[in-house]
């Protein structure tokens, strides 16, 4: 299987003021194509820092970071964006919909940022929604959906410019249990598509949806568990 | 990129009506303001100038002036007695931008009919004088060329003399009695001119004419005129007129300094005219345009707000791929968006005021393409300007730090 992601020895260090804080302390491992994982891990253990750096958001202090072959670290703020944008797919814990923009709009929004100016943008996003199963909704607001259905415009709106991995930070984080599991099958199904996944959590339970969680604990990999 | 932009900004204009329409009142009364006061200003230095030109056209008087004496000598050298009728003819004669040159003898007297009698001006002049200052017969005829010739004891009255001398009856015709340094003369009312209200040279319609010829011969006793009216051959010929005659009358009456004569040109009263309510539209014009940086930083303000408020928005976006430019564009064309649309209704404000303006002062509505053009550029530069700096906060933002905002 190909590698679609690298990290070798990452570090990071915040600088509040007079105070350092070292959240990553040389984290390294690898994820191949297809791969559903999750990242585990209590607060504090710098699994968000390691999700930023791995979506393109944040610099690493230390240690390098491949995406696709390529070293993401050297790159600047346009090439980064450009790289969230055809790369990555978030999904976060608080969905982050636009509100005053339509469901259609938001999944939309990435493919209106592509450098590739496609015609078929909205055709594009819509058959996103079909996949999540929100092609009756278009035209509605976020705040006019429940949580479930906006998780999965979010869903959606990570899908529509097929990215290398999709990020999804917390995805059950605002929803009950029950619909959080609707969402996480759902994301199981897309990992069974082909998609690559990598799920930042720290519900043990969410965690076990995917094939492989690595925990991290105080800034360094505690284990790298493989579930059968 | 920028027509994209131009879509989500306009998005989040309309969603937020109220505040988007308070942050364009700035521009909006800033645009108005100019375009409406320029209007103003252009309507009624056009009125004052009209109705300067309705004086007459192109006209030019010549006044003799009081020289000064030397000590306690009098002098004896009184330009006046060299105010005399050949002059004129001289003048015509060596001036060629002049058309001609009419003379004209003022005296006070008493008009006396039946037992009503009026202190009035009295005007000797001739039959030009009527046509030089725009001046129309009601009925009758003015002073002719053969009146002057034979010194004929006839009169022509403006029209408030005739009504309080007849009280509405028909005057031509009518003896007339003019008590002149206690001597008595008879006219035959010959003209009655039409109402022409007040101008430059004092009130018309109180005056009466009768020839010139009869007031310095058989009424003053006097070789001069009090002065002369000259007309220039067209108005663009009227400096050209006003130096040559200038030039006649230094070299004429030897006197460098201008001392002895005055020149009173139209062109000099409309230039004082237009230099005041030129100097008027500058101040309110710059008041203006104070109203409009007031309402630019109105626009800053608020988009500094919308920035701050949106903090997350702009996390979302930078994470889904925009680039710092298409933030930059995004919040540049909102408040772009505001003052265009600040600009737009401001041209209309500024017209309806300048309508309902020149309806109140009754003057012409000059709504200049420039004013127009000016104004709304300048909101546009404002809007640029004062959304920059907002832009770039919003462009700069960290998306970690943006997307964790709350």
């Amino acid at each position: 299987m190909s590698k679609i992601m690298k990290i070798e020895n990452l570090e990071k260090t915040y600088h509040l003021g007079k105070v350092e804080v070292e959240a990553l302390r040389g984290v390294s491992f690898e994820i191949n194509t297809g791969d559903f994982i999750s990242i585990m891990g209590p607060s504090g253990s710098g699994k968000s820092t390691l999700m930023h750096i791995i979506g393109c958001l944040d610099y690493p202090t230390e240690g390098k970071y491949f995406l696709s072959g390529q070293d993401v670290s050297k790159l600047n703020d346009n090439q980064l964006a450009l790289f969230r944008n055809q790369k990555i797919g978030f999904v976060f814990q608080q969905f982050n919909l636009l509100p005053r923009a339509t469901i259609l709009r938001n999944v939309e929004l990435p493919l209106t940022y592509s450098k590739i100016n496609s015609e078929n943008i909205k055709e594009k996003a819509i058959e996103a929604l079909e996949k999540v199963g929100l092609g009756n909704r278009l035209k509605h607001k976020p705040n006019e959906i429940s949580g479930g259905q906006k998780q999965r415009v979010a869903v959606a709106r990570a899908l529509v410019n097929h990215p290398s991995i999709i990020l999804a930070d917390e995805p059950t984080g605002n929803l009950d249990s029950k619909t959080g599991q609707d969402i996480m099958r759902m994301i199981d199904k897309l990992h069974d598509d082909g998609n690559t996944i990598i799920l930042v959590t720290h519900e043990a339970e969410i965690a076990r949806y995917a094939r492989r969680v690595i925990h991290l604990k105080d800034g360094l990999i505690d284990r790298d568990e493989v579930i059968v | 990129m920028i027509l994209q932009s131009l879509k989500i900004s306009l998005e989040s204009l309309w969603a937020n009506k109220m505040r988007s329409f308070l942050s364009m009142l700035g521009i909006i009364i800033g645009v108005g303001a100019v375009i409406a006061i320029v209007s103003v200003g252009t309507g009624s230095t056009q009125q004052v100038t009209s109705s300067i030109t309705d004086l007459g056209s192109n006209m030019i008087t010549i006044y003799p002036r009081t020289p000064r004496g030397q000590g306690g000598q009098i002098n004896n050298i009184s330009s006046q007695e060299k105010f005399s009728l050949e002059l004129a003819e001289y003048m015509d004669k060596f001036c060629p931008s002049i058309k001609k040159v009419i003379p004209v003898k003022q005296v006070s007297g008493r008009l006396i009919s039946d037992d009503i009698n009026v202190n009035s001006t009295i005007l000797g002049t001739n039959i030009d004088y009527a046509e030089v200052n725009n001046y129309e017969l009601d009925m009758g005829n003015f002073i002719s060329e053969n009146d002057n010739r034979e010194r004929r004891q006839v009169m022509v009255l403006g029209s408030d003399l005739a009504e309080d001398l007849f009280e509405g009856d028909n005057p031509i015709g009518k003896k007339i009695k003019l008590d002149y340094e206690n001597q008595a003369y008879i006219f035959e009312i010959v003209g009655l001119m039409k109402e022409k209200g007040s101008t430059i040279g004092g009130n018309l319609d109180d005056q009466a004419y009768i020839p010139v010829s009869v007031a310095m011969d058989k009424l003053t006793n006097s070789d001069y005129v009090s002065s002369y009216i000259a007309q220039a051959t067209s108005s663009e010929k009227a400096s050209a007129a006003v130096s040559e005659l200038e030039n006649f009358m230094i070299k004429f009456l030897e006197d460098e300094d201008q001392e002895q004569f005055r020149i009173i040109s139209q062109d000099e009263i409309l230039d004082t005219v237009s230099s005041v309510t030129g100097t008027m539209s500058l101040m309110l014009g710059g008041i203006a345009a104070i109203s409009l940086l007031v309402g630019g930083i109105g626009i800053m303000n608020i988009m500094l707000v919308s920035v701050t408020e949106r903090t997350r928005e702009i996390g979302v976006r930078k994470a889904l791929g925009a680039r710092n430019i298409h933030i930059l564009f995004q919040f540049l064309m909102e408040s772009l968006n505001l003052s265009s649309l600040g600009g737009i209704l401001g041209v209309g404000f500024g017209w309806l005021a300048a309508y309902f303006l020149s309806q109140y002062g009754n003057w012409p509505m000059v709504i200049a393409p420039l004013s127009v053009v000016l104004a709304f550029g300048f909101a546009l530069f404002i809007g640029i300007f004062f959304g920059l700096y907002p832009a770039m906060k919003a462009a700069k933002m960290n998306p970690v730090d943006a997307l964790r905002y709350e």
